[in-house]
């Protein structure tokens, strides 16, 4: 955009965006303060959006010597107070991965936004959804993690906000699995006005009335309130096996067993809060097809199309978060169809969750994969025909 | 889409012509000036280093899902490769627009309305080769003139150029109408589009 | 019996019980290190009208940054292998006014936070690096370090060693840190002094701690604290460096602009349009 339209970005309106840029502009909007990142196609037009507009709203950007450090730093940002956020593109979130696991212990909350692009290596520079099995199980060790993944400019916006949301609200990284087709497009980005925006920080225990020397660092509730550096409360951030008072030396299998179970279930058990689903056309549907990310854009335009020129009752539904698997709410609406399309620009790897979730609930599950590019509403439309007639 | 027609622009030509920007700037008009809802997508990575280049616009009055062209209702084509590369994904009578001098041969042209303007050696006389995406984006204005109006254009030009460089690209992007006009006058006819003696 | 004038900043028992004695083996270093930090804070604290709430220590993970594990009354991070200085990096980036002190050792610092090490002292953040340096790796149990020196048998390297160590402060005086000294746990008031020096410095300081691991070295403490006495040789009273000693002292002391004080101009320039 033009230097004349960046001017004014904040103010609400219409703007004409990349998703990438969107993206950094809904981290702004959240509170993000700290930006950390290394340059990786196809990504860095978030990082370069950030340069430009941190120090603009007071914030700070770097750009760091690698994705390992670029991580590393929003952890001692978050700590320090801030909402800090780096993207980066897959090769990246591989080395990211040991920070997401410190992260999760440590319960910082933090934002990584991955623009997937195709591997395995190297592997291309094009679109992906090849990372979502290793967003959630990537990092070594237990717990869980959240995940969004956007179809749109607008959500790339809208769920970098509930990205910092979730992750003030759950003290968890959190993770918006994008893909290059949704960070590089343009299209009209609305921006409301800020009082329209729910803003979420965590909770300190200023808020909650605890004074430093009865403040437990990993206590008092399943999200415990976290004290920010600074401010007097002595908090040592520490991933060793700990008690809710942070002491690391006396071991016990028990203290072990329960504090890794809370950090776990603090985001599975609040699955039905955290998680969210689409649906359309799933009344009493015969197929559905199950699909996430910019695929879910294609999807829907072949099931309209199924249904208007073939009579074929094919329902849509679509995976707005994929970590925590929203299985509840899978088998709340799919009951008793034959067939499970599920299209993913990888060779199926949601597919395994929503087996797990429906293999009570269809005939049939059919991966639909691709690799490198989004599918044409041909490549979902030739499959549905192909079972469904 | 809900009922509502997509409108499919695919602009293309090879690295440096300036076709991204094109892109950039209808979706901005249709958008920001016209209120519709419009997707612009490029091609990205090796292939726009040097080879067939390309950018896209999708319009509609409704929600857009697929984001890319699957039948392209205009295609720009200011390179020769590009036009071999995105011809077979042109719609049987569309709007073909293309640089005269790079794209001479046309197979079948009686399937499309054909329009050759001579955008490179317009754009040298106006101030630059480099402006030749602008005057390609006012021909192209004057074809698809039915479906936004030339003030947004304008104010999209003005957004998404440098200012230093805006009274240039609004002196091509005039040329670009005007040639447009003075060669394609009875425009809605396939005979005459074709165009004579240029 | 009377009471350790530092205990005052230590944590000595929480809820979940004591959190003392401390990890640390018999005559090791470390704890050499930590009594000398918490002098040189002491008198930061009282001298400079700094409050406690801004210093943070961080630590990496090794014999070093257990240091900050959980023994410490301060805000403090015991983080990941390496990656002590980006989270001081991002620590910084959010409150500037923090002072940050990283107790990292030479496995950390110089092998897998190498890299970090260097873009730190390029960049120039305020940010204190005490290095504490045993010349192998003490927690995994003794393997080589970058800055074992050649010849040296370690548990992988049973036939010898056959790489050059690292110079420490050589790689951080070239990699641009404000400030660079060299001192040994035997050193106790000239580590003190340059601790204090080096958090008063607004720029990246590393001080470099020749260490004993009396453990991994078969040795008594006592005889290792008097070999890295006569091992090393002060930089003040020769001015070329005896063939086998180390050199000690301060190599560099220099006023120049730190990257949150260049950030902040920036800010300043930029956020003041449009009441940003």
């Amino acid at each position: 955009m033009g230097k004349e339209s960046e001017k004014h970005l904040l103010s609400p309106g219409v703007y004409y965006l990349q998703g990438s840029q969107a993206c950094t502009e809904g981290a702004i909007t959240a509170g993000c303060r700290v930006y950390a990142g290394y340059p990786i196609t196809p990504a860095s037009e978030v990082m370069e959006h950030a340069a430009l507009r941190l120090p603009q709203v007071g914030g700070r950007f770097i750009q760091m010597e690698d994705e390992i450090s670029s991580a590393s730093v929003l952890l001692g940002a978050s700590w320090a107070g801030a909402k800090a956020m780096t993207a980066t593109s897959s090769p990246g979130f591989s080395l990211m991965q040991e920070v997401i696991s410190f992260a999760i212990m440590t319960e910082t909350p933090l934002v990584i936004v991955d623009v997937q692009r195709p591997g395995p290596g190297q592997g291309y520079i094009t679109t992906s959804q090849e990372d979502v099995m290793q967003a959630r199980w990537g990092h070594h060790g237990e717990g869980s993690i959240i995940a969004l993944s956007p179809a749109s400019v607008q959500e790339m916006y809208d769920f970098t906000i509930e990205a910092f949301n979730l992750a003030e609200t759950w003290r968890s990284p959190v993770l918006v699995m994008a893909e290059e087709t949704v960070a590089h497009m343009r299209e009209p980005l609305t921006i409301p006005p800020q009082n329209q925006i729910e803003i979420l920080t965590r909770k300190k225990p200023q808020d909650l009335g605890i004074p430093p020397h009865s403040f437990l660092p990993y206590g008092h509730d399943i999200v415990p309130p976290m004290a920010n550096w600074g401010e007097g409360y002595n908090v040592n951030h520490v991933s060793l096996v700990h008690h809710e008072d942070g002491n690391v030396t006396k071991y016990d299998r028990k203290t072990h067993f329960d504090s890794v179970l809370r950090i776990k279930q603090k985001i599975e058990g609040n699955v039905d809060h955290i998680s969210r689903i689409e649906t359309r056309f799933m009344k009493d549907c015969r197929h559905v097809v199950i699909c996430y990310g910019s695929v879910s854009r294609t999807a829907v335009e072949a099931v309209m199309e199924a249904r208007r020129e073939c009579g074929i009752d094919v329902g849509f539904l679509r995976l707005v978060t994929l970590w925590p698997f929203p299985e509840t709410k899978l088998r709340e609406v799919v009951d008793n169809v034959d067939t499970v399309f599920v299209p993913e620009i990888n060779l199926g790897m949601m597919k395994h969750p929503i087996t797990e979730a429906l293999r009570d609930r269809c005939k049939r599950i059919v991966s639909i994969p691709t690799l490198g590019c989004l599918h044409s509403p041909e490549m979902i439309l030739s499959k549905i025909y192909e079972v469904a007639k | 889409m809900g009922g509502d027609r997509r409108y499919e622009i695919r602009i293309a030509g090879f690295g440096g012509q300036g076709v991204i920007t094109v892109g950039k700037i209808l979706g901005t008009a249709f958008s920001v000036f016209e209120g519709k809802n419009s997707v612009n997508t490029q091609s990205y990575g090796p292939e726009s280093r040097g080879g067939a280049c390309k950018s896209e616009v999708v319009v509609s009055d409704g929600q857009i899902n697929y984001p890319y062209v699957r039948k392209a209702d205009v295609l720009v084509a200011l390179s020769c490769l590009a036009f071999e590369t995105y011809i077979p994904d042109l719609k049987k009578d569309g709007i073909l627009l293309v640089d005269s001098r790079s794209i001479t041969d046309i197979p079948e042209q009686d399937q499309y309305r054909v329009y050759r303007v001579p955008t490179a050696e317009i754009a040298s006389e106006t101030g630059g080769v480099k402006y030749q995406n602008i005057v390609a984006l006012g021909a192209l204005y004057y074809l698809i003139r039915d479906h936004l109006e030339e003030s947004s254009l304008r104010e999209a030009i003005k957004e998404n150029l440098p200012p230093e460089t805006r009274d240039v690209n609004m002196a091509a992007f005039t040329k670009g109408i005007q040639y447009v006009k003075d060669h394609y006058q009875a425009l809605g006819t396939r005979e005459k589009s074709h165009g004579q003696g240029i | 019996m009377k009471r350790h004038p530092m205990l005052k900043y230590l944590k000595e028992k929480g809820p979940a019980g004591p959190r003392m004695p401390t990890i640390m083996c018999p005559g090791c270093g470390a704890g050499q290190v930590l009594n000398y930090t918490l002098h040189a804070v002491d008198d930061i604290l009282r001298e400079d009208g700094i409050k406690k709430e801004e210093v943070v220590f961080i630590s990496g993970v090794g014999c070093s940054s257990r240091l900050t594990s959980h023994y410490l009354e301060f805000d403090s991070g015991w983080t990941i292998h390496g990656r002590a200085l980006p989270i001081a990096t991002g620590a910084l980036l959010a409150n500037p006014s923090l002072k940050i002190i990283v107790f990292t050792g030479d496995g950390d610092a110089m092998a897998i936070g190498g890299n970090h090490f260097i873009h730190t002292c390029r960049r120039n953040l305020n940010v204190t690096i005490l290095c504490i340096n045993n010349g192998l790796y003490g927690m995994t149990g003794g393997q080589v370090a970058p800055t074992t020196p050649a010849g040296i048998a370690t548990t992988t390297t049973p036939y010898g060693n056959i790489e050059e160590a690292f110079d420490i402060c050589k790689m951080a005086e070239t990699a641009g840190a404000s400030y660079v000294a060299r001192w040994t746990t035997a050193h106790p008031r000239q580590t003190i002094k340059s601790i204090k020096q080096g958090v008063r410095k607004r720029g990246s300081a590393v001080i470099e701690i020749l260490s004993q691991c009396p453990v991994h070295k078969k040795a008594s403490a006592v005889d290792m604290l008097r070999e890295l006495k006569a091992t090393t040789v002060s930089i003040k009273k020769t001015s070329c460096q005896p063939k086998g000693k180390t050199p000690i002292g301060v190599f560099c002391d220099k006023n120049k602009p730190e990257w949150t004080e260049k950030y902040q101009e920036i800010i300043t320039q930029h956020s003041s349009r449009e009441n940003r």
